[in-house]
Order: structure tokens, then C-alpha cells, then sequence
């Protein structure tokens, strides 16, 4: 889900090469080639707000400018980072790609590409090109002289099912996010004001690791949900909460409605939310999920936080539309958060969720509210 | 000044150039260096991608996405009308398309910011759009009383900040941990957001974002912290030693702050920006460093602070803004020297008819953490 993406990206995103091995990024880059057959190359785009691609084909995650990857089909890929020459160092542990270069403009991408592509007749690829911004978009083309096949949505195909290594990835984000929820509710009961709360939240996502964690709270029940933007000491109850965490570049992210009593309107989501889990498993249609929480849910009607995106694909992005949206179907090894989000439009108002891996005969529960 | 006088001198300036809508762009992605025309017209700090459109008449519309967080926008600025959508694009142009066809005089302010996918669709949308760039940041040259308020308060975080630095940094903690914790530390104290660049190492190239470096005793810890409160970014750069720090290590660092304070000096009323960049490179070249004085080693001595406008821009040698009042900006040599490598040492600062106003408390000196 959308959150207040942070001016600088602070937190640990060196590359561990035990939990995501360059053999896993070597299949990925085989996997765009087999897809594209005569393409000799790729410029693959990520800035600090969008880079999921980057970080599939490379592990690389923007801290603070934008980096474009030339991946060629001899293997000899390059990363060229914004910022200057006196940038590499900072960025050289986040990728197992050894050859880091300064950014040196759209004309010189262009070039460069072009000389890989040493004369073989086959498109180069962009990649993450909507997120260039215009100028370095034009230069590129300027340069290259002809129109690059875009590859984002292919990439987009490939990131979809989730190997073993990224699985395991999933796990430990969502173990970070477990721990937010959990300190979070702690410090609720324990009497801590709304920001000290979701604080104390943030802090446990750190203490686990996590490179990145973005909140929502409610001040109103449920009803509306914000960033933190200056502490704020009063108690809240029920208290809507959303938090996401990242983890070894994988995000996951959970809804929970914390409170002393038990609001009906917060035991039907939940019921709603068991429902669709246990019907979901490979081939479900995930329009069926949708209609089965709209049955399950009634007289309350869906919240306008989760009214148009009941569930979204999660990975190595938190909000990238269209294609952390939901396909048709589910699919085994997909990982999906779930959310269930309804109100009565004046006083009850819940959102919870789960965060789900789609296999052979359902669902792992990766996390759930 | 406050929010109503600047948006006058908007519409003034729109009257000027018969203007007859504005449309002030953002997409979301709050970058340091990266102006939001948004927060300047409405002073929203917006989720996704968003814009502000302004008439002559002082009517402001605000396209906001994701679509629920209009209620959040109508809240913080309840004189405008606020249109909750999920595509900007399709929201703009529902908005001001058919005015746009029928040939009203419009300008787009922030559209060289924007991301391709968005700018590109706008672009064909609103064939006539001239920029307003020019317009939008020259009336917001000059912060606020709010935002000079709001720098104050992130200037006396970003310090308590560095004290915290000095408390907890130790060996063996990564660059990473550190930075993470002074993050969250800030934000406890008001910091909704934070461009923090913290390194180290014996011989620093310059400052970069922290990674899984393990610190260690001999180290020079790099920090430029950066609270936002309330939207408006304060900055101060600081240096830190752990262990005992050489003697030579100390004579540059008083150097580069002697350097700082002419620059903090010849910031007045009435003087380009560029003088106060020659003021401080004066002081270096004096010493023999005049080479690292220009790229790779330093490509400016500071710069204007946002969120919102980044004016009055880099404190460089071509930049020919001419100062004054409540203009709110960094003063930092941050030098490259051979012998010591980066240093970091700057400032906020406040102009006033005086002079430039450090906001801080404390100036830069060189810190020690005695392991």
C-alpha cells in the first residue's frame, strides 16, 4: 500500500549472499534473456521510490540517487550510479555486480548500450523506464537512436512466482512486521500515547532487522488513517494500525485493529478474512475472493482504503500499479497480502489482513492480523 | 510573511503573466534536492503523486492520491476543494482538460520532476502549458514565518540528534544500526522524515548513506542530519572522531570551520549567493587546498532547504541569486583534504537584515568518542 516514501532510504540492504546467492540472480537475468531472445542487452532503471526491478536483476536497492543496471547477454553487467564517482563506495556492498561507474548522463547510457549491443540485430531492453525522469529518458533514446523494447511488464511476469530464497526473504520481513504489530499492540495495553505506540513498533521492526518500515494509524477509529507527522500523546481505542516492513528487499505488510473490547465490526472482518484464506488456492479466481468478503462482510460496506485493492501482490514492492495488483488468478508460489477493510460509514470501521504464499493445495500463512 | 501573503504574490505573478490556472506537480517522492510545488501553493505533504491548481482568484483545487487520503488533505488545507483519485494523470486532466482544450491560459509548475510515465502523458494532454517554475519559486524564495518556525524545530532536533550520535555511537556498530536508530530517535522528537547521510572510515571520499561498515576505533564518523518537522528540512553537518583524533586532524578541522564562518559572514542582504561560496573557498585556497576547492572534490558549499522550495539554491560559485531576508539555507564547506580526507562542518542558517543567523546552538567542532 501506498505510504510517505522516506527523502533518503536509511537501514541495512547490503547484499548477503547467503540469503540470496548470485546463482539466483544469474537465473533471473538467463530467464529475461530466454524471454527475449535476440536482445543484447538491457538498461534496467530504479530510483530510491521505484526500483524493484533493479533489485530483481541486480539486489541493488537506491539509497539516495538514481542507478541504471546495463545487463548484457555476455554477462558483463555494469551499475551506473548517480551522485558522482565518490558514490561507488557506498554502493558497492549493496550488489554482487563488481563493475560500479559514475552516471554520466542519458547520452552515455545510450552509447554504452549501444556498444554492447555490438551489432546484433535483436532491440535493447528498457526496463523501469517510466520512473526515468523525462530528460534522461529522451537522452537515452537520442543516443540509442531507435525505440527500445520495453521489458518492465515481462519482468513484472518473472518476479511473480517466488523461489525458495525469496520465500525465506518473505519469512524474515514478516517476522519484522510481527514484531511492529505485536510492540505495537504491547505498548497500547501498557497506556502509551498513538505515535509512542507505533514508535515502539518502528523500533522492534529495526531491532529485526528490517531496512525499511513505514506506518498508518487512525485518530479516529478506524475511519481514516495517516502517516506519523509530530507525536501525538493520546490514547486511542480502538487503534487501526497499518505497518509495512522490508526486509532483504522484501516487503510485507500488515492491518490490525487493536482494542480493549471487541467490536463487532473488527470480529466480522476477521471472519471474512478466515473465510477467503481458507477458499484461496491455485486457479482461484481472485474476483470469487472478492465477492466472498462482500457477502461475508455485509450490511457493512467495504472501507475506501481497501476498496479497491482487496489483495496485492508483495515482493520487492509495496505499491507498483498495475503489477503489484492482483491477476485474475491466484498461482502457486505467489505471495499475496490479503486485506479485508469494511465500515458502517459513521462509527465502525476495521481493516485486517494476512499475508499469504499461494501453493500446490493453498496457503502458508506468512503473517496475519 | 505567511501562507495567504505568498499565495498572493503567486497570484499576482499569475495576473502578471495572464495566467489563468496554475498547476503546481508532485509525485509523491519527497527528495531533498527535489522542489514540491504542492506543499508551496498548499503546504500538503502528499502520500503519491499530487497537484495543486490555482486561479487568479485565489481558488485552489487539490488532486491527491491514493484517493482516501483526500479527507487527510481537506483536513490540512480546508480552503480548497480536494479530488481524491488514484491516477494523477486521469485526475488533472478530469480536472482541467476541457479548460485546457478550449485554450485557457495555463502553466505547469514542477513537470521537469516528474517521472516520465506521468510527465510524458501531460505533456501531449496540455499542449499549451508554459512552465511557471520561475514564478512558483521566486515567490518562494523566502520561507515563511511557519517554515522559518519549523526550521528552527528540526534544526534543535537535528542537534539533540547529534548528541545521541555521540552517546551511543561505538565499535563494532554498523553504519547501518547507527544510522537506523538515530532515525528513529528523531522522529520521537518530531522528525517525520530524515535525509541522513552517515558514514565512516579512516580516510573518507566524502559522505555517503551509511551501509553495513562495521565502525571502528580510528574512524571518522561523516553525519549530515537532516530532520523534516512539519515538511521543512533543517540541516547540520557534524564530524566525529573515535578514539583520540591526530593533531593534524584537528588544525584542518579548525580549518574548515574558519572557512564556514567567513562564508556564515559574508551572507548579508544584498549579496549574491555565489560570494558566500568565494568567501569560504577563499579561506582554503589560502591554505594551498585551492585544487579540491572545484569536482570532483566539492561541488557546492550548501544549499537551500525544502520540502517544499529549494530556494535560494546551491551556495555555488554561479549561482547570482541575490540574498535576503528569511531566506533559510545551508552553509557547509564539507571539505575533501588530502591529509585527513572528507570533513563535514555546516550550518542552517537564517538571513536576517543583520546577516546570516546560525539556527543552531552550537557550531561544529570537532567531536571525539573516547574508546
Amino acid at each position: 500500500m501506498l505510504t510517505s516514501h522516506p527523502t533518503l532510504l536509511i537501514g541495512p540492504s547490503d547484499w548477503d549472499a547467503d540469503v540470496m546467492p548470485k546463482e539466483e540472480f544469474v537465473r533471473r537475468i538467463d530467464a529475461l534473456w530466454r524471454a527475449f531472445p535476440d536482445a543484447p542487452c538491457a538498461i534496467v532503471y530504479g530510483n530510491p521510490a521505484h526500483h524493484a526491478e533493479l533489485a530483481y536483476l541486480t539486489n541493488l536497492v537506491p539509497k539516495l540517487e538514481a542507478v541504471i543496471a546495463l545487463l548484457t547477454r555476455s554477462g558483463q553487467h555494469e551499475i551506473h550510479l548517480g551522485g558522482g564517482p565518490n558514490m561507488l563506495g557506498a554502493a558497492k556492498p549493496l550488489t554482487f555486480i563488481e563493475d560500479l561507474k559514475p552516471l554520466r548522463g542519458g547520452q552515455a547510457i545510450g552509447r554504452r548500450a549501444l556498444e554492447a549491443k555490438a551489432g546484433m540485430p535483436g532491440a535493447l531492453l528498457i526496463i523501469g523506464d517510466g520512473y526515468m525522469p523525462t530528460a534522461l529518458h529522451q537522452a537515452i533514446d537520442e543516443a540509442i537512436g531507435e525505440q527500445a523494447l520495453n521489458a518492465t511488464a515481462q519482468v513484472w511476469a518473472l518476479m511473480r512466482r517466488s523461489s525458495l530464497h525469496e520465500v525465506d526473504a518473505m519469512r524474515e520481513s514478516c517476522f519484522a512486521l510481527n514484531g511492529a504489530m505485536t510492540a505495537i499492540a504491547d505498548a497500547k495495553r501498557s497506556g502509551l500515547g498513538v505515535t509512542e505506540a507505533i514508535l515502539a513498533g518502528e523500533q522492534e521492526a529495526n531491532r529485526r532487522g528490517a531496512q525499511d518500515v513505514r506506518t498508518l494509524f487512525s485518530l479516529d477509529g478506524g475511519r481514516t488513517l495517516q502517516p506519523f507527522s509530530t507525536p501525538l500523546d493520546a490514547r486511542i481505542d480502538p487503534l487501526q494500525v497499518y505497518v509495512a516492513a522490508r526486509r532483504f528487499n522484501y516487503w510485507s505488510e500488515g492491518f490490525l485493529l487493536i482494542s480493549e473490547r471487541r467490536p463487532p465490526v473488527a470480529a466480522k472482518a476477521k471472519e471474512a478474512l478466515r473465510q477467503a484464506l481458507a477458499t484461496i488456492k491455485p486457479g482461484t479466481r481472485t474476483a470469487d475472493i472478492v465477492e466472498l468478503i462482500s457477502a461475508a462482510t455485509k450490511p457493512y460496506r467495504p472501507h475506501p482504503v481497501t476498496e479497491r485493492a482487496f489483495m496485492s501482490r508483495l515482493g520487492l514492492a509495496l505499491e507498483e500499479p498495475p503489477h503489484t495488483n492482483p491477476g485474475a488468478t491466484f498461482e502457486s508460489g505467489e505471495i499475496y497480502s490479503v486485506k479485508v477493510g469494511i465500515t458502517n460509514g459513521t462509527d465502525e470501521h476495521a481493516i485486517v489482513s494476512a499475508m499469504v504464499r499461494i501453493r500446490e493445495n493453498g496457503t502458508d500463512m506468512l503473517w496475519t492480523a | 510573511m505567511n501562507d495567504q501573503e505568498r499565495l498572493a504574490d503567486i497570484r499576482r505573478r499569475m495576473l502578471d503573466e495572464k495566467l489563468e490556472l496554475l498547476v503546481g506537480l508532485h509525485d509523491g517522492a519527497h527528495f531533498i534536492e527535489k522542489p514540491n510545488p504542492v506543499m508551496v501553493l498548499s503546504g500538503f505533504k502528499s502520500l503519491g503523486a499530487a497537484a495543486a491548481l490555482l486561479e487568479p482568484d485565489g481558488a485552489m483545487t487539490l488532486v491527491v492520491t491514493p484517493h482516501w487520503d483526500a479527507e487527510r488533505a481537506a483536513q490540512r488545507c480546508p480552503d480548497a476543494r480536494v479530488v481524491g483519485v488514484d491516477d494523477l494523470v486521469e485526475g488533472v486532466l478530469g480536472e482541467i482538460g476541457q479548460r485546457a482544450a478550449a485554450g485557457t491560459a495555463l502553466a505547469t509548475a514542477g513537470m521537469r520532476f516528474l517521472p516520465y510515465d506521468i510527465a510524458s502523458h501531460l505533456t501531449v494532454a496540455l499542449p499549451g502549458a508554459r512552465s511557471a517554475d520561475k514564478l512558483m519559486f521566486d515567490a518562494a524564495r523566502t520561507k515563511t514565518a511557519d517554515e522559518i518556525a519549523n526550521a528552527r524545530e528540526a534544526t534543535r532536533i537535528a542537534e539533540r540528534g547529534y548528541e545521541h550520535l555521540i552517546e551511543i555511537a561505538r565499535p563494532d556498530m554498523s553504519e547501518d544500526e547507527l544510522a537506523v536508530e538515530l532515525k528513529w530517535f528523531m522522529k520521537t522528537l518530531g522528525a517525520e522524515d530524515n535525509f541522513l547521510l552517515l558514514c565512516a572510515g579512516p580516510h573518507n571520499r566524502a559522505v555517503q548513506p551509511s551501509n553495513g561498515r562495521k565502525l571502528q576505533v580510528g574512524d571518522i564518523i561523516l553525519a549530515e542530519i537532516t530532520p523534516s518537522y512539519q515538511g521543512q528540512l533543517a540541516q547540520i553537518c557534524r564530524t566525529v572522531v573515535i578514539g583520540k583524533p591526530p593533531e593534524e586532524l584537528k588544525r584542518k578541522y579548525e580549518l574548515v570551520v574558519r572557512a564556514m564562518d567567513e562564508g556564515i559572514k559574508a551572507a548579508v542582504p544584498g549579496v549574491v549567493m555565489a560570494n558566500v561560496c568565494r568567501a569560504i573557498n577563499t579561506v582554503l585556497e589560502a591554505e594551498g587546498y585551492g585544487e579540491y576547492c572545484y569536482p570532483p572534490h566539492i561541488r557546492r558549499r550548501g544549499h537551500g532547504l525544502g520540502f517544499g522550495s529549494i530556494r535560494p539554491g546551491d551556495v555555488a560559485l554561479d549561482n547570482t541569486t541575490m540574498l535576503e531576508p528569511d531566506m533559510v539555507f545551508m552553509i557547509h564547506p564539507n571539505q575533501y583534504l588530502p591529509e585527513t580526507g572528507y570533513l563535514l562542518c555546516g550550518e542552517p542558517v537564517l538571513l536576517t537584515e543583520r546577516g546570516a543567523e546560525p539556527l543552531t546552538q552550537q557550531k561544529a567542532a570537532l567531536a571525539t568518542i573516547a574508546r
